[in-house]
């Protein structure tokens, strides 16, 4: 940490703090590029010691009011936490293969109730996985925390998922409310308590013409196609193409800002000047980077089978071009990982973050520790981590 | 022990501590006696013994003491350059008292599980496949091959052919060769209109020759050669045993690896590979049955081979058939070899042959379709 940070640091009780964003973008991408290469040679187990790797980075490049956040998460648990899980899921996917294959001909019912299972079962793996994160933050030497029930949660999610599904889409805003509500009303800094102020209303009036749009963006290469024939659809492609990420950009600006907005630690409240169109360039190079990494495998692609093609006998492609695609294909899949992992990770958290001020910081300065709460949560269950499953 | 650091020449926040029980943040000093002493206004607020110190993993230099007395969370952060030097000359264990050799061996351990896996999709996967696919009952296998076959007409928009004479040619062909093959269940054989020269057997019994072989085979011997082979397929339920160890396969990959971005790629590329091996060693058998079995009926098992070298020097590109039906020097000679020779009668006459041929013809049939 450098003194100019020390310096930035604001004592007084009502002078809003801006968050500071210290992180290097080099050395992310140094860590997720190194990563996605172990992860390779490790048959996936490297992806515990990158999470926490990339938590630790992140949070330890986020600073507020002078000091960093801190991830005392290890990767051990995350390790546990997978293997934890695998126990639940193992038989899980077991009987899903039974099930699809029993009943093959009435495929749709069969599966019916087991992806109920696994998107209930997702619900309480996210909330689990936040009281997780949560617990494994600390700021000032102080850990946050998370109680409640993952369960409980599980049913509340459920419940507005069907009334999401009914009203296709337009109970979202109170949805987010009320589950982000339950989430906060259970969080806490040593004493601070959380809460979520947040309202479905609010985020439905400043976010409801993104609905709107996107039911006309999804209908409008129907009716421009039954009205024109011929190369308008090329018009419906590019509409999509720009049109898409840009009402995605707008959503997430929305419910960034929304979601800061509402969130309270005590008298603690977090002020955002998030803008869509940062958010919105940030995705376009995403989408340019991934587009520019899939031409270049189709390039590779291409230039195998031609210099092969006298090779080629039968139906089997010989070991000589297996070998090359194959790894043009590992290297496709790597690639676009890092990509996501920067863009879609550390990117944006480096763009909401420093967006944010803090009003309020004072009531945060000397803050006790949790009577109730047990220093170490090594012992917190293994399930805590099932963030990592992939759900 | 050393005298401590000017104090005046360091600015106030150059030691904070945070006790870990609050989040007071407290600017202290630093005095180096037996222990490190974390001192305030004269008062010590803790003392930390120099083998216990850490550092942490974060920009800038944090310290941390290994037990939990201290409370687990309580840190020492020196924004002065000269402080870094005192503690690193006093502290053993900033890195924390790692055995030397614990991330190599983390290191040979993943390093093991990956071989590990490998080696499970490669040999366990397969092997288990071929136990267990004798004991997949012929009715479920039936069910899954009538779900394969219409999944199948979709990708090829195919479908079968039925003109009379021909259907009639191709019956007596089924007959005379599956007199002597010895199946389980009867296979049913179709000709599907489809210009790709391809066969192939479903789970359950089907066997497709699309017309796109047919055309291309200059006698009853070639095209008899390729249902036998496929009659080998469905005697050693190759069909079967692919679909579990795929199936397999999966599922080992889809519960190992939650991310598909990095982890996954590795053994999707070696399935690759190994479906490749697989199937070649499967389509040798194949050959053997299919050779055995002309011989029993006292013909050729050589137009086998005429045939897969005439389809495979007009094959443009690598990707024209779906179906792996890999063409070695090996399979060709092994075929060679095999061969009894023409010891009994044709399997069909020139006019059913004539028919046979014919069977995917519309333009013939027009009077019947008027009926």
């Amino acid at each position: 940490m450098s003194d100019v940070l020390l310096a930035a640091e604001v004592s007084a009780a009502d002078k809003p703090t801006p968050i500071l964003f210290t992180g290097d973008n080099g050395e992310f991408r140094r860590l997720v590029t190194r990563g996605a290469l172990l992860e390779l040679v490790t048959a996936g187990f490297y992806r515990f010691w990158l999470a926490t790797h990339m938590r630790r980075y992140l949070w330890s490049s986020t600073v507020i009011g002078g000091d960093a956040l801190e991830y005392v998460g290890t990767a051990r648990e995350l390790l546990f936490g997978f293997f934890f899980a695998l126990v639940i899921l193992a038989p899980v996917y077991i009987a899903y293969l039974v099930v699809g294959l029993e009943a093959e001909r009435a495929k749709a019912f069969a599966s019916l109730p087991l992806g109920l299972f696994f998107a209930a079962f997702g619900q309480f793996a996210i909330y689990r996985a936040r009281r997780y994160r949560l617990n494994r933050s600390s700021w000032r030497g102080l850990r946050f925390g998370m109680s409640g029930s993952g369960l409980g949660y599980m049913l509340r999610a459920l419940g507005w998922g069907a009334l999401i599904a009914v009203t296709l889409g337009l109970a979202l805003p109170w949805a987010e409310a009320a589950l982000e509500r339950y989430k906060m009303r259970n969080t806490y800094y040593g004493a601070l308590e959380g809460d979520f102020v947040g309202r479905g209303g609010d985020f439905f009036k400043r976010a409801g013409w993104i609905w709107f749009t996107a039911l006309i963006l999804l209908l409008s290469p129907y009716v421009i196609g039954a009205v024109f024939r011929g190369p308008i659809w090329i018009l419906a492609g590019v509409i999509y193409v720009f049109g898409a990420p840009s009402l995605f950009a707008a959503f997430k600006a929305e419910q960034w800002r929304w979601w800061l907005r509402g969130l309270r630690l005590g008298g603690v409240r977090l002020e955002t000047n998030l803008t869509m169109t940062a958010l919105l360039g940030n995705y376009f190079v995403f989408l340019g980077v991934t587009i520019g990494v899939l031409i270049a495998a189709a390039i590779v692609f291409g230039i195998v089978v031609a210099m092969n093609r006298n090779a080629m006998v039968g139906t089997t492609p010989p070991i000589g071009v297996l070998i090359p695609i194959g790894l043009a294909y590992v290297a496709t899949f790597l690639s676009i990982g890092v990509a996501l992992r920067i863009f879609l990770m550390q990117r944006v958290w480096k763009l909401v973050a420093s967006s944010v001020v803090v009003h309020g910081l004072a009531e945060a300065e000397d803050v006790a520790t949790r009577a109730s709460v047990a220093p170490s949560a090594i012992g917190e269950g293994f399930a805590d981590s099932l963030d990592v499953v992939g759900f | 022990m050393s005298a401590e650091p000017q104090p005046g020449a360091l600015n106030d926040d150059a030691v904070i501590f945070f006790d870990g029980w609050s989040s007071r943040k407290r600017r202290v000093e630093l005095r180096f006696g037996a222990m490190l002493e974390i001192v305030q206004n004269g008062a010590t607020l803790a003392s930390w013994p120099y083998d216990d110190i850490r550092r942490i993993e974060a920009p800038g230099f944090a310290l941390r003491r290994e037990t939990a007395a201290a409370g687990e969370l309580a840190r020492l952060e020196l924004h002065d350059p000269r402080l870094h030097n005192e503690i690193i000359a006093r502290c053993g264990f900033l890195g924390g008292r790692v055995r030397p050799g614990a991330n190599r061996a983390l290191l040979y351990w993943s390093l093991a599980a990956t071989a590990s896996v490998v080696g499970l999709v490669w040999f366990g996967i397969p092997f288990a496949a071929d136990r267990i696919a004798p004991l997949v009952p012929p009715a479920f296998e039936r069910r899954l091959g009538e779900a394969a076959e219409a999944q199948l007409r979709a990708i090829f928009s195919a479908e079968p052919c039925h003109a009379e004479n021909g259907a009639g040619a191709l019956a007596q062909l089924s007959a005379r060769l599956q007199s002597r093959a010895a199946l389980e269940q009867p296979a049913r054989i179709e000709i599907l209109r489809s210009s790709v020269p391809n066969a192939l057997a479903l789970p359950g019994g089907k066997i497709y020759v699309f017309s796109g072989l047919l055309t291309r085979a200059e006698t009853p011997d070639e095209v008899a050669g390729v249902v036998a082979h496929e009659i080998g397929h469905l005697r050693h339920r190759d069909a079967m045993r692919k679909l579990i160890a795929t199936g397999g396969t999966s599922y080992l990959i889809g519960l190992l690896f939650g991310d598909v971005t990095g982890a996954g790629a590795l053994v999707f590329a070696s399935k690759a590979l190994i479906g490749a091996a697989y199937s070649r060693e499967a389509e040798a058998q194949a050959d053997a049955f299919a050779a055995e079995l002309m011989a029993r009926l006292g013909r050729p098992a050589k137009p086998l081979g005429d045939l897969l070298t005439r389809v495979a020097g007009k094959e443009n590109g690598a990707f024209g058939l779906l179906h792996d039906h890999p063409l070695t020097a090996d399979r060709l000679a092994a075929l060679a070899a095999a061969d009894k020779s023409e010891r009994g009668p044709p399997l069909l006459d020139d006019e059913n042959w004539a028919a046979l041929k014919t069977i995917c013809e519309k333009v013939d049939v027009k009077p019947e379709a008027a009926r």
